[in-house]
């Protein structure tokens, strides 16, 4: 099945070439694009060093719209499976092929790497968050669940794969404020067959998080009030492709 | 203004004298001038000049029958017409804000997509000239 991993990347000069021979390593045989998202720094230069296609944004749009950029790509040029990564080294290319093997099984429309292996909990082996973030992951586990009727534990996790259908929907509709969790609950109304599958993540390889206790509580408010918003959008079923 | 409402705080009926009502149209010409100015100057699309201009008509007419306010604030069951003047205006701006949020929501999504298309165009570009790139140097091997 011809595949695409795509990277939304921003500022990440130091990572962006290991991330890259890591997928070309793991993932033989997938076409590779990395998305600059208006990054001041050398990312896009040591993408394309890396031997990468490079799609720069020309001015930062947040990830997003990064991701949209990739899924748009990848329905255009025909691909019949895509995924993406962080290009910060957090997730290990060899795990997205996991994700990859239920699309091509057709066991689901979009999959989901979580890195918590029980989802009872909100910490596993190689990941302890602060408490703010803690509280952040167990309110948006539970609104989510209780949106979408489905259990989701990684409801950030930017490691994920999709199949055409999902691809459509994405390159259509995808919030350019709440990705990650507004796209899970577009999903599962649209009557996608959404999946996580437990993955193994690293250490984030440089920087710290951007969230501050005052950041994630509007962090947390905002998605809330997006989770609300989206039980409210209109269904198109039918719409997409297939 | 504070004129308007210390003659209308007085009694229900609106007394305004002439000099207020002058200053009033006054006004209202100078905003419409101000509008037509923008225009002329590219500053301000047409298509958004309308609301501005019949809010300047509005300013007009008010200062020209001050009768009108009241007949208005009688229909609404407000006693007070000042209450009724500020309630319309705000509605009016709180209407007007909200459209401009509709509008720059629209134009926010549209230069997304505008710029994912250019970054989508570049990679083709990188794509088509990696092939060529590489084209020549097989045939540059072969000869």
């Amino acid at each position: 099945m011809r595949t695409l991993v795509f990277i939304p990347a921003w500022n990440e000069e130091d990572s962006i070439a290991a991330v890259i021979a890591g997928v070309r390593a793991s993932i033989a045989g997938a076409d590779l694009l990395v998305i600059d998202d208006g990054s001041a720094d050398t990312t896009a230069a040591r993408a394309r060093e890396a031997g990468a296609l490079v799609a720069s944004l020309p001015f930062n749009q947040g990830l997003g719209a990064a991701l949209q950029t990739g899924y748009l790509h990848a329905l255009r040029e025909g691909y019949e499976a895509c995924a993406h990564l962080d290009a910060d080294g957090q997730h290990p290319p060899a795990e997205v092929v996991r994700l990859l093997d239920e699309i091509y099984a057709d066991r689901a429309d979009l999959v989901i790497g979580s890195r918590y292996r029980d989802p009872g909990k909100a910490e596993s082996d190689d990941y302890k968050p602060t408490i703010s973030r803690r509280i952040g992951i167990g309110v948006f586990r539970f609104f989510l669940t209780l949106a979408t009727r489905q259990r989701f534990t990684d409801t950030t996790s930017g490691m994920r794969a999709a199949n055409r259908r999902v691809m459509a929907m994405f390159s259509e509709q995808y919030s350019p404020d709440f990705a990650e969790i507004e796209s899970l609950q577009l999903a599962v109304r649209e009557g996608l067959r959404v999946e996580e599958v437990p993955v193994r993540m690293l250490e984030r390889a440089g920087g710290s998080s951007f969230l501050t206790p005052l950041r994630s509580a509007f962090f947390i408010f905002k998605g809330l009030i997006v989770l609300l918003v989206g039980q409210f959008r209109p269904r198109h079923i039918g719409a997409s492709e297939q | 203004m504070s004129m308007l409402a210390l003659a209308a705080s007085q009694s229900p009926k609106v007394h305004l004298t002439s000099q207020t009502r002058i200053i009033a149209a006054v006004l209202a010409l100078a905003f419409m001038a101000l509008v037509l100015e923008l225009i002329r100057r590219n500053r301000l699309q047409e298509r958004f000049s309308v609301v501005w201009f019949v809010a300047g008509l509005g300013m007009l007419v008010g200062a020209a029958f001050p009768g009108l306010l009241s007949l208005v604030a009688d229909a609404m069951g407000v006693r007070d017409t000042n209450v009724a003047l500020f309630s319309i205006v705000l509605l009016f701006l709180l209407g007007l804000a909200l459209n401009f949020s509709v509008t720059m929501s629209r134009q926010a999504t549209q230069i997304t997509r505008l710029a994912q298309e250019q970054a989508l165009e570049k990679a083709r570009e990188q794509a088509n000239s990696d092939e060529n790139g590489s084209e020549a140097k097989r045939e540059r091997l072969e000869s």
